[in-house]
């Protein structure tokens, strides 16, 4: 059961619409971006429902939610938004306050998606670019499931879809740079 | 010998698909009678109604026949063809093969199509014994009775009178200005009720064609269309209103309190009062349950300060007389009590209020100045809960309907609370928003977005006390889950009920009413101001929950069809009415009985010619008669005929089965 009326001011809805730079009043439960979105049915909030979380002020249903993990910022939801919200904009700052606020989903697929996610920016890091074979097996070890999806590499490979080897882009030092100036911002934000 | 001709409509796909149409006219050109039949897609539309012009003049046709939609809807159309191609008009018969076979027997085109041929002959037989039938003229009193002063009547009396027709403007209440005097802002726009109403109030009040009777009702209204004769009861206002200039001073030494109706009886007025200070006119009135000087004859204070002697304790309820032509129902609405809402503590818990109250209390003019409070504490409510269908919808507890403007209100409320109490937020249960409307859609994103009301999709199911907060308790459907507010302040949008008189009124007047108590249209569709009563006519809420912007738009319409009754200096009337013959009437008067019009008097005739016995008949008074045919049914000596339902037409049809 959910409790209104007691906080003077809805601060997850003014933090979001701030870091998002949408507006999630906006939103009128129509619910068009929970049926386009390809990964609703497995969130256990799907975005319309996050939308409304927030209206109510429902910090850590919000950032415990799994959804915010699994939107792949395909952007299908906002480009069919009858309101036009930024709806991956609003799941991304979800993401970002619940890392600073500590808030740590760690379901099994939660932890895997931020693994993966930390093992494609050292990609990044390293190449300047996705170099997706070195990305699958390590996500395989770090994950301990080292078979995962292997079956899919032979073809993948055959149609050139993911290179073998991969040199790092001809502008990594700057890429590196971004990153070094990224820390530090981050460190002064804290 | 009789040449019928006979037109079957397909009514696009209407009749068509459940109608074998081609089967019906096949069967029909056998009847001998029958010297053209045909079929077409439309026959209501011009080529159609050039068929049957065509056809009148071609094969000589002494009567027609149209197989096709309900009479209600094309039997006027359907006359004018044949009047255009030079035939009486009142030749035409109609078999409705539309509402009475196609429509209710869509599963079985055989029968339906059986039933259509039979109802055609039927139509058949009956014209051949068809007469030529002229239009009556009555005259007209060009005078039009408006009652009620709200909104709806201030909208018709003043378009009527502009068009310089005379109009009687019947009000209740001491002033005129209705529900809608009490709002302080409307929507969508948020216009200040008060500003764009009190200046048509006062239009009223001045316009020379308003006769203005305040504090008065409609007590009978006999006489027909054209010719009404309207009673009208004028209350004792113990205030002679010639000479009273409204200056105050009564009500200022008035010592008796009583709750002030127009603020929902959040403050106090006194026995001698105005119901508020703008009110036209603005003339105070004795509250005779309350004066002391009228219960126990003791006090007189008013009649003391009162420079003009304008106090008059002896004044007696008078009765006047108008003549007029037509009516404008416009007696507005009422609000639903909540009090069955008993899981809401409604009664027990005081900072439970009605949105009407809520309304006076953030007007400008209201007993709180304009700022909302708790009645339990008179505390400045920072979180508002507002509850949308109480009643409306709620079969188990009230109505089936929706009361359509609640939505609105509660929006404009949920907006006006956060212009007035700064850091105050508003939840809004709701089952849907019904923002149909210009502008309307636009004014709840302002509430939702701009205001950031907090919008919750569900019914409460219970509030209880704890400390001195309200806690509301309902289900967020849009997320599945329970939610508890913690309120300082609720306020239920009660439904919009039809006046308790109002089925009184409806009997009065002779209109019908439909089983809340609104009183009904003649057609939903296509005569929605018109009554069933030929010269009455309704706006506003007399007849259905609706907005201001509707309301206004309903009495012009109204005004519009009483210009339009009264642009001729005679009427003409639809000729199919009863008639007595004199040699058969044994003057039982059972006819006098059973009209339901009192159209039959009863006159005094010689027994023979020339003698000097006399005895009694029956009479019917053309202009009054609706043809009904009650009389015709209950006269036992078969002395009266009702015009295009003769018994030879009526025989005919029978036979022809």
């Amino acid at each position: 059961m959910i409790t209104l009326g007691l906080q003077e001011k809805n601060t997850l809805l003014a933090e979001v619409n701030k870091r998002s730079g949408a507006n999630v009043l906006e939103c009128y439960q129509c619910g068009k971006c929970v049926s386009t979105c390809p990964v609703s049915q497995y969130m256990d909030f799907p975005p319309r429902e996050i939308m409304q979380l927030i209206k109510l002020g429902q910090k850590e249903t919000v950032y415990m939610a799994n959804s915010t993990w699994f939107c792949l910022t395909c952007s299908a939801c906002s480009g069919r938004c009858p309101r036009q919200i930024e709806i991956p904009a609003v799941m991304e700052a979800i993401r970002h306050i619940a890392i600073e606020e500590n808030y740590v989903n760690n379901t099994k697929k939660v932890k895997s998606i931020r693994k993966f996610h930390n093992i494609f920016l050292d990609m990044i890091k390293l190449y300047g670019r996705s170099y997706e074979l070195r990305l699958m097996a390590e996500h395989n070890i770090r994950t301990r499931d080292l078979f995962k999806d292997m079956n899919l590499a032979p073809v993948a490979l055959l149609k050139g879809k993911i290179p073998l080897l991969v040199k790092p882009v001809k502008s990594i030092k700057a890429i590196r740079r971004m990153f070094k100036l990224a820390d530090k911002l981050e460190k002064k934000h804290q | 010998m009789a040449r019928v001709g006979v037109f079957v409509c397909f009514c696009g796909a209407n009749i068509a698909d459940f109608v074998d149409v081609n089967q019906v006219v096949e069967e029909v050109k056998r009847i001998k009678e029958v010297k053209f039949a045909t079929n077409y897609k439309y026959m209501c539309s011009d080529p159609g109604q050039q068929q049957i012009r065509d056809a009148i003049i071609q094969y000589r046709l002494t009567s027609v026949v149209v197989a096709a939609c309900s009479p209600r809807m094309h039997e006027k159309t359907f006359r004018k063809a044949l009047f255009d191609a030079g035939m009486n008009p009142y030749l035409l018969e109609i078999a409705n093969i539309r509402e009475h076979s196609s429509w209710v027997h869509q599963k079985d085109k055989k029968a339906a199509t059986e039933k259509a041929i039979d109802l055609v002959r039927m139509a058949v037989a009956k014209s051949i014994a068809n007469e030529q039938l002229h239009e009556i003229s009555v005259p007209v009193t060009k005078r039009a009775l408006v009652i009620g002063g709200g909104i709806a009547g201030i909208q018709a009396a003043l378009d009527i009178a502009d068009a310089r027709i005379p109009v009687v403007l019947v009000e209740k209440s001491p002033s005129i200005g209705g529900k809608m005097a009490q709002l302080d802002e409307t929507f969508p726009t948020l216009d200040c009720s008060q500003c764009i109403l009190t200046p048509k109030m006062v239009d009223v009040a001045s316009h020379p064609y308003i006769e203005l009777i305040p504090y008065a009702e409609v007590l009978e209204l006999e006489g027909f269309v054209g010719n009404y004769k309207a009673k009208i009861k004028k209350k004792a206002s113990y205030v002679n209103f010639k000479t009273c200039t409204g200056c105050g001073a009564c009500w200022q030494k008035c010592p008796v309190k009583v709750p002030n109706e127009y603020n929902m009886g959040i403050d106090k007025r006194k026995a001698i009062y105005t119901p508020f200070p703008q009110a036209v006119p603005n003339k105070p009135v004795i509250d005779a349950e309350h004066c002391n000087m009228l219960t126990k004859g003791k006090c007189g204070i008013c009649a003391k300060v009162c420079e003009k002697g304008s106090i008059d304790y002896k004044m007696q309820d008078e009765i006047i007389e108008r003549e007029i032509g037509a009516v404008v129902v416009a007696t507005g609405y009422s609000l639903w009590d909540p009090k069955p809402y008993e899981e809401y503590g409604v009664g027990r818990f005081k900072d439970i209020i009605t949105s009407l109250e809520f309304e006076r209390m953030v007007s400008a003019n209201g007993p709180t100045g304009g700022v909302p409070i708790r009645p339990s504490d008179g505390q400045v409510p920072k979180n508002v809960v507002f509850i949308k269908c109480i009643g409306s919808r709620d079969e188990a507890k009230g109505i089936e309907y929706c009361s359509k403007i609640c939505c609105m209100y509660t929006t404009k409320h949920t907006i006006l609370l956060h212009h007035k109490v700064p850091g105050s937020h508003s939840y809004v249960f709701y089952m849907d928003i019904r923002a149909a409307g210009k502008g309307y859609e636009e004014f709840v994103k302002k509430a939702q977005v701009d205001t950031a009301a907090t919008y919750l999709r569900g019914r409460v199911s219970k509030i209880y006390k704890k400390g001195d907060k309200l806690i509301v308790r309902g289900e967020d459907a849009q997320i599945g889950q329970v939610v508890e507010v913690v309120a300082d302040l609720v306020v239920l949008a009660t439904a919009v009920i039809p006046n308790k008189d109002n089925p009184d009124l409806a009997r009065l007047l002779g209109v019908s009413y439909d089983k809340y108590g609104y009183m009904s249209e003649a057609h939903p569709k296509l005569r929605p101001v018109e009554t069933a009563k030929a010269g009455i006519f309704l706006a506003g809420c007399t007849q259905a929950p609706k907005d201001i912007p509707d309301t206004v738009a309903q009495a012009s319409a109204c005004a519009a069809k009483v210009c339009g009754l009264f642009s001729g200096d005679t009427m003409k009337k639809d000729p199919m009415i009863s008639s007595v013959n004199n040699e058969f009437c044994s003057g039982c008067q059972n006819c006098v009985k059973v009209c339901p019009y009192g159209a039959i008097v009863t006159e005094e005739i010689p027994m023979s010619r020339g003698s000097k016995e006399m005895r009694t008949v029956a009479k019917i008074n053309e202009g009054v008669c609706q043809g009904c045919g009650s009389c015709v049914a209950v006269c036992r000596s078969m002395a009266i005929s009702l015009a295009g339902f003769s018994d030879p037409q009526i025989i005919n049809e029978i036979v022809s089965i």
